[in-house]
């Protein structure tokens, strides 16, 4: 009997996929090692992200921001950069925020966690820690965002009405309405941005229910990221960082700024030039998304080698049966 | 063993233990293993039962408890309020949700499946305008330029006048009025292809339907796109936790 002999392209199209899930694992660790970790690929941000950032920088020091943080552990690989950027933007103006979710019980742990390693960084770094109640406030989980962003757009009051927290000069609970961080807040207009960092749809139920009364804008992982592209164009959210990418393209204008003077490596915004945002005075700059965005061509890279030496085996084997 | 210490230690045991479930949930990659089933087992028991105490002390306890019962004047000097004792209704409609599991009694979980479902209902007109309102405004662009004196549009610099800035930006230049057109065209075609009630003829429209399955396929690869990068984060961001986070932090004191 005959048998047909295996040629290299057909070789490879039968690998084993456990054997690229190796290589995948180690392209993309070897890639995270230190020896790379100077290496910072060059970044042309996306408008949406420009945006973003413009409606940060811009924001005034002396209102609070709300900070809608929906994500959990599963998607740290883009949240945490999210969320760790958003924060060292606040934190470097001065701006007092409060951060809840509507999502995920678990998301309070996670968004803690962010708060505590920036914290210890500006505290290595000799710079002011954010403290709860003067400079933030934690109001935890609120189930069913339906029901919560309503009663947020009809009355912040009453939305965290029963919320306490403790005053650290007298160590007893009290209202969050008392802290300085929401003293002045009466309805949601009066936050100047209203940001979601988010893994989920949370961003549609806040779409549908705050638009009109709130600046939103909006970090999100890549899944989300296409479907909420048409609320940045119609307006509907202010700004958009889409993914790791948006992560990064948030960190690369806290180091080099949006239409920042003569530097050749600031982000330029075409038709927006006009819209000026220096890159931020202290701390942290590029962060966790620059670590990982190397990492994130080698896995790039790979898929794109797997589809070409996919394809070719195709046409050569169909092309040998044909023969 | 100083304060220091023992949270050196939590750290690393935490962080290690957080090791072990990745690899121990990633081990599926080779085959399905005990290993794999018994993390899997701890992961689904963990989210459940945090799930279920973060409920009752972040949203139970505080928006429904407290307001229900109402408290005195006690030791942190708040101000005494009074029970909100309408708020006990809700235990017995909530318990009617649960009678579906009854034949005898399902009916009672459709009061309350009726309320919710009646409350969501009269929502959608107001939330309906409000999602696709302003994209319908947004979409009716203008495709002809209303100016042929620069084929872009001039730089918005800072040092212009405000009038400058007026002139410039009420201007539809060239470039701007091929990329409205090209999102016109787009999504024109691509409602076309949901044109079912008739039979569409001739070669301009089965053309211009055609163009419509095309975009919407270019959009679907590009979402496909955006959710792999999104799935690659993921496992870049495992491998950063085993390497950088448990493996170089811990033996060789962090990055």
């Amino acid at each position: 009997m005959k048998t047909e002999k295996t040629g290299f392209w057909q070789k490879l199209q039968n690998v084993d996929r456990r054997v690229l899930y190796l290589i995948l694992v180690v392209t993309t660790s070897v890639l995270l090692s230190p020896m790379f970790a100077n290496i910072s690929i060059p970044d042309d941000p996306e408008p949406s992200s420009k945006a973003l950032y413009y409606k940060l920088m811009s924001a005034p020091d002396n209102k609070t921001v709300f900070v809608q943080s929906d994500w959990t552990i599963s998607t740290r690989g883009e949240n945490a950069a999210h969320l760790e950027a958003l924060l060292r933007v606040l934190m470097s103006r001065h701006i007092k925020f409060v951060i809840f979710t509507v999502a995920d019980p678990q998301a309070p742990g996670v968004y803690r966690d962010v708060i505590r390693t920036i914290n210890s960084e500006r505290k290595s770094e000799g710079l002011k820690e954010y403290k709860l109640w003067e400079d933030y406030l934690d109001l935890k989980y609120f189930p069913n965002a339906e029901g919560t962003l309503n009663a947020i757009a009809s009355d912040v009051r009453k939305a965290f009405g029963g919320v306490t927290a403790k005053d650290p000069t007298t160590g007893q609970d009290r209202n969050v309405f008392e802290s300085p961080v929401l003293a002045n807040v009466r309805a949601v207009s009066d936050a100047s941005l209203y940001m979601i960092v988010t893994a989920s749809s949370s961003i549609d139920r806040a779409v549908e229910r705050l638009n009109e009364k709130a600046t939103l804008a909006l970090m999100c992982t890549g899944v989300i990221g296409p479907s909420a592209i048409p609320w940045f164009q119609a307006g509907q959210v202010k700004g958009v960082a889409v993914g790791l990418r948006g992560g990064l393209d948030v960190e690369y204008m806290m180091k080099h700024g949006l239409n920042y003077g003569s530097d050749p490596k600031t982000a330029r915004w075409a038709g927006h030039e006009s819209q000026v945002a220096p890159p931020v005075s202290e701390g942290k700059s590029l962060a966790r998304a620059n670590l990982y965005f190397l990492s994130f061509h080698g896995a790039i890279i790979l898929l794109i080698l797997a589809v070409v030496v996919g394809n070719i085996g195709m046409f050569v084997t169909r092309k040998k049966r044909t023969a | 063993m100083n304060s220091q210490a023992t949270l050196d230690l939590f750290n690393f045991v935490k962080i290690t233990c957080g090791v072990l479930a990745t690899i121990g949930l990633y081990s599926v990659l080779y085959k399905e293993t005990k290993l794999f089933r018994f993390f899997e087992h701890v992961f689904l028991g963990l989210a459940a039962g945090y799930s279920l105490v973060a409920v009752w002390k972040d949203a139970l306890y505080t928006m429904w408890w407290q307001k229900m019962v109402g408290h005195a004047v006690d030791a942190t000097h708040q101000s005494a309020t009074a029970g909100y004792w309408i708020y006990a209704i809700l235990v017995p409609i909530g318990f009617m949700a649960y009678q579906v599991f009854s034949q005898k009694h399902n009916w009672m979980s459709r009061i309350p499946i009726g309320l919710i479902i009646g409350l969501w209902a009269g929502q959608q007109v107001q939330i309906w305008w409000q999602t696709y309102g302003p994209q319908i405004y947004a979409s009716m662009l203008p495709v002809w330029p209303t100016t042929f004196s620069s084929l872009v549009k001039p730089p918005v610099t800072p040092d212009l006048l405000p009038a400058q800035i007026a002139a410039i930006n009420k201007e539809l230049y060239l470039t701007q009025a091929v990329n409205n057109l090209i999102f016109v065209v787009t999504l024109l075609s691509a409602f076309t292809y949901f044109l079912y009630s008739f039979e569409l003829k001739g070669k301009f429209m089965l053309g211009f339907n055609k163009l419509g399955r095309w975009m919407l396929m270019i959009g679907f690869g590009a979402i496909f796109g955006s959710t792999v990068m999104a799935r690659f984060a993921l496992v870049i961001d495992r491998m950063f936790y085993i390497w950088i986070e448990w493996f170089q932090s811990m033996h060789f004191g962090g990055r």
